[in-house]
């Protein structure tokens, strides 16, 4: 009973005070809805850790459909996954309280912010493929309100889109669901697979089907090629805060649909060899590259970092597919540092937006010099994700190739790795030429014009805490990585 | 249970409630009202007497039938409830006087009142009838006696449209009932006995040489019922017969008459040639690819319409091949997700006609790009259609979900290539669902609005209201908790109850 009401709260508090918000009148002085977003969020994430410490047996709460309950184990996976969101989404809510400032619709906003919190809680927690399936369609439908807030034309179009891609990417897994609920007659994710060898044997075929359904599903959400097309729609026109933590966490989500389903629902050894593997494998690389083409070539300052998203996921997918111990540490190391990473760029690239207006890339000379803090703090995040030591993306990246090396597949042995580095350098093109242009804007710069445009604390403090993890992350990694390898262990 | 709670009806009720509501009608064109609120609380009361009296058939049940009238021979119309009449009967009890209530806001300025609640409430018999009846002359005596019910619903406007859509309508119907009455008659011949059978009345030794005769007549007969079962390609007398009020609509052609003739194959599949006779055959792979073809069909006309109720329609010819996919699967699992399908799609399908007929009787617009913005002004109506909308598309937590659970699982334990083909057209269709659904959402909350009368818009009174309230409930007691009903219709498809 304790800790049903300990695992219930984190989801219930902020999904009750989201909708609260949405059913309550326009307050006369704004300031009191940020106030009491700010306390739900705040609390929230105390009840987050206070549930990731104190929890670790299975809560079942009632019967969806006869045998399948829903039901929440916050396992060590979730426990990481839920701190993670924890981590990003708290400071990106912040940072929407001086973005939004003045706007319209904002209580809108910070309702559906608080209501997919908890919705994603219960994503991180849950027990079983069904519960994750009713959590995982409930995101995509409540955080569909962020993408469309503008309300434009053009956000109205890519919230739709945003939507038929992820449903197309739902049902896709349904089918794997119904699949593997014959096959196994049980949901419970189970370290190595819950498949029943009995009912496994003669239908091998329909069930890497199945799998490869699922996967393609919920790769859906993780933008991986051919099913990226809406991520560089729907993220760019959302508002900063909401891009943020739709690159950074919800795109993760999708992620963490496919450990689920690799690790816990068939087992790394029943998919090891398969041609699903061979399959993700090659569209992990075909889109980790792709994506850093895309935004190599983009002139948008958010479309960039969009495309880049649908890259770096890839890289996590790519660690994945390899089903070795250190593909595994990487990409759960590189879930982490990028959703910290995207959304601390995104934040920045919001700062500036609502700070200067200028959205294109070419128009951010000398913005350095406007805003250092914001900038500096780009720059990290820029090396960062290039994978530069001692940031963080290097520790993840080293992983990711050494499990590439490890796994023994033959081509992608050593194509991985190649595509990985190409990537990197592509990354390298289409980040440091902004951080590059923005603090030596050259001799034609007039620094006559140049004024300190710094937004207030809101603005700034997210910011330098999310580059601060981004840095720090590389340097003191050790018992992360232990913590992670031991993970990966377990289930390989 | 308790013996004595129950109290076990004479099977005369059974008639009783078919005539109660038939002779309420038609004494209502002899009653002189003063006031239009006495025509009401009389056919209210009509409706609810009925209801309940349904409802204490069907916890009281009778083991026997009754017979009513004697033909030659075996031939005869005769009553008796089973398990899947219940479920037909309790569905089409608890909607109806929900119906009539929304019918009395929605009617108030429409003309020929009196001629329309006649047929209202006649119809309500002449279903009640086919749930009922226990041999499949009494059913196609009843189905036939639907088609003339509903035909001046349809007919109601009396503009050209509505004509041309009432004459399509006869036709179609009676056409259909032709081919089935050819099915009919093989069973006579063929089966050992004319009344509904769970398993089916054929045996080895009746059939002998004619099996594919009598599977090709299967295959007639399933069409025949299939007209008002809208499958492709007898569907288009669907979404024309949209012309008529939308009480009408939303409770005979999203449930009672399109139901009906889903039911009628249920009857056909289970109860007559029975499934060990029909599943493996040609005659299964060729009715349940006419069934995967109009569940995407019907999706696919959905999202190109722009007219509300037609767009609707076009979805519940999709729905109803659902239900019919269910039926086609042949096992008794197939049996319990149609079953489940028909239940949770009448009351997901009703509500969002309800919804639509709302917009259109509080603001005129009948189309969908008409709707940018109203989700202000009528937030009660359109919170409605969201949830319905939801579990059209089968988010888990709303009765859509379940259903389609039962019926892909069903088809994943048939486990043939054509089944697996169906699941992925159950899924693509969501997919559609979700289309042209949540664009109307959007539509409504997140686009804004630009009608200048858009002030003067506000949601109807309770009695469009509490309906809408009713079904949402029942939406989410079905999908949060569906043990009960389900484990209801596993004993029906067992042949327990």
């Amino acid at each position: 009973m304790r800790e049903a009401v300990t695992i219930l709260l984190p989801v219930v508090l902020p999904a009750l005070a989201g909708i609260l918000l949405l059913a309550a009148k326009e307050p006369e002085r704004k300031g009191v809805i940020t106030w009491y977003t700010g306390a739900v969020l705040v609390a929230t994430a105390v009840l987050v850790a206070v549930c990731v410490v104190s929890v670790n047996v299975p809560v079942t709460f009632f019967y969806l459909l006869d045998q399948v309950p829903v039901c929440f184990a916050p396992d060590h996976m979730g426990k990481v996954f839920a701190l993670v969101v924890t981590l990003v989404w708290v400071p990106a809510g912040f940072f929407s309280f001086s973005y939004l400032k003045g706007g319209k619709k904002q209580k809108r906003f910070y309702g559906f912010y608080l209501i997919v919190y908890g919705i994603l809680n219960a994503l991180n927690f849950a027990g079983n493929l069904v519960t994750f399936y009713v959590f995982y369609e409930l995101m995509t439908l409540l955080s569909m309100p962020l993408v469309l807030h503008e309300q434009t034309r053009e956000a109205v179009m890519a919230g739709l889109k945003y939507l038929f891609y992820s449903f197309c990417g739902a049902y896709m897994a349904l089918f794997g669901l119904y699949v593997v609920w014959h096959h196994s007659g049980t949901f419970v994710f189970t370290e190595r697979g819950t498949l029943d060898p009995s009912l496994v044997s003669g239908n091998e075929g329909i069930l890497l089907l199945a799998a490869c359904f699922l996967l393609l599903g919920f790769s859906v959400k993780a933008g991986m090629f051919p099913m990226h097309g809406w991520l560089p729609v729907a993220h760019p026109v959302a508002p900063a805060p909401a891009s943020a933590v739709l690159s950074g966490l919800i795109v993760k989500g999708g992620v963490l649909g496919m450990i689920r389903v690799i690790f816990y629902t068939f087992g790394a050894d029943f998919l090891r060899g398969s041609w699903v593997q061979t399959l993700f494998l090659t569209l992990a690389l075909i889109t980790v590259f792709m994506g850093s083409m895309l935004a190599y070539l983009e002139k948008g300052l958010k479309k960039r970092l969009a495309y880049s998203t649908v890259s770096q996921v890839s890289y996590i997918l790519f660690g994945l597919f390899l089903l070795a111990p250190a593909g595994l540490t990487g990409s759960l190391l590189h879930v982490i540092f990028h959703a910290c990473i995207k959304s601390c760029l995104f934040l920045c690239a919001g700062a500036v937006i609502r700070q200067t207006g200028k959205q294109c890339v070419d128009e951010l000379t000398g913005i350095g010099k406007e805003m250092p803090v914001t900038m500096w703090c780009f720059a990290i995040c820029s090396l960062a994700l290039i994978g530069i030591p001692p940031a963080s993306g290097f520790i993840s990246k080293w992983y990711l190739c050494v499990g590439a090396f490890d796994a023994g597949i033959p081509v992608v042995s050593w194509l991985g790795p190649v595509v990985l580095l190409v990537s990197a350098l592509l990354t390298a093109g289409y980040l440091l030429p902004i951080v590059i242009r923005g603090f030596f804007p050259g001799q034609d710069y007039d620094y006559a014009v140049c004024k300190r445009r710094e937004g207030s604390a809101f603005l700034v403090v997210p910011v330098v805490l999310l580059a601060a993890i981004a840095l720090v992350g590389g340097m003191v990694t050790g018992g992360l990585t232990g913590y992670l390898s031991d993970l990966a262990g377990q289930l390989l | 249970m308790n013996p004595v709670m129950i109290m076990t009806m004479s099977p005369a009720m059974l008639l009783v409630a078919i005539l109660l509501p038939i002779l309420g009608g038609i004494i209502l064109m002899a009653l002189p009202f003063r006031k239009r609120r006495h025509m009401e609380i009389y056919l209210e009361t009509i409706v609810i007497i009925t209801s309940v009296l349904v409802w204490l058939i069907l916890i009281g049940r009778p083991a026997e039938g009754v017979p009513v009238v004697k033909f030659v021979n075996n031939l005869s119309l005769s009553l008796r409830l089973d398990g899947c009449g219940m479920v037909f009967s309790g569905l089409v009890a608890t909607l109806w006087p929900l119906a009539m209530l929304y019918a009395f806001e929605y009617m108030e300025h429409e003309r020929h009142e009196k001629i329309f609640y006649l047929f209202y409430t006649m119809t309500y018999g002449v279903t009640l009838g086919i749930s009922f009846a226990e041999d499949m002359l009494t059913m196609y005596f009843f189905y036939e006696l639907l088609t003339l019910t509903t035909m001046p619903l349809v007919l109601h406007t009396l503009t050209r449209e509505a004509i041309l859509a009432a004459r399509k309508y006869l036709y179609y119907s009676l056409g259909g009932a032709a081919f089935a009455f050819i099915g009919l008659v093989f069973l006579m011949v063929y089966g050992t006995t004319v009344d509904f059978t769970l398993g089916g009345v054929l045996t080895p030794e009746t059939t002998g040489d004619k099996t594919n005769v009598l599977l090709l007549i299967y295959v007639i007969a399933f069409l025949g019922f299939g007209v008002k079962a809208a499958i492709c390609p007898f569907n288009s007398w669907l979404p024309q017969a949209g012309v008529a009020p939308t009480p009408v609509t939303a409770l005979l052609h999203a449930v009672a008459v399109v139901k009906a003739g889903a039911f009628a194959i249920i009857r056909l599949t289970y109860y007559a040639f029975g499934t060990k006779f029909l599943a493996g055959t040609w005659a299964q792979n060729v009715v349940m690819g006419i069934v995967i073809f109009t569940i995407v069909y019907g999706c696919s006309r959905a999202v190109k319409e722009t007219h509300i109720k037609r767009r609707l329609a076009y979805s519940t010819i999709s729905n109803l091949s659902y239900i019919l996919f269910g039926v086609t699967i042949m096992t008794p699992a197939g049996l319990v997700g149609a079953l489940c399908h028909l239940v949770f799609h009448a009351v997901i399908k009703i509500c969002a006609f309800f919804c639509a007929g709302a917009v259109i009787h509080q603001t005129k617009k009948e189309y969908v790009y008409e709707l940018d913005g109203m989700g202000k002004k009528l937030p009660c109506v359109f919170g409605a259609f969201t949830v319905s909308s939801l579990a059209l598309m089968g988010v888990p937590g709303l009765c859509g979900f379940v259903s389609k659970w039962y019926l892909a699982d069903a088809a994943v334990s048939g486990g043939s290539v054509m089944m697996y083909v169906g699941v992925g057209a159950l899924l693509v269709s969501a997919l559609l669902t979700a289309i042209y659904m949540l664009t109307i959402v959007i539509r409504v909350f997140f686009v804004e609005a630009h009608d200048k009368k858009m002030d003067t818009y506000r949601d109807p009174n309770w009695q469009m209201l509490l309906p809408l309230a009713v079904f949402l409930a029942a939406m989410l007691v079905f999908g949060l908790h569906p043990a009960p009903i389900v484990s209801l219709f596993r004993d029906i498809a067992a042949g327990s109850l």
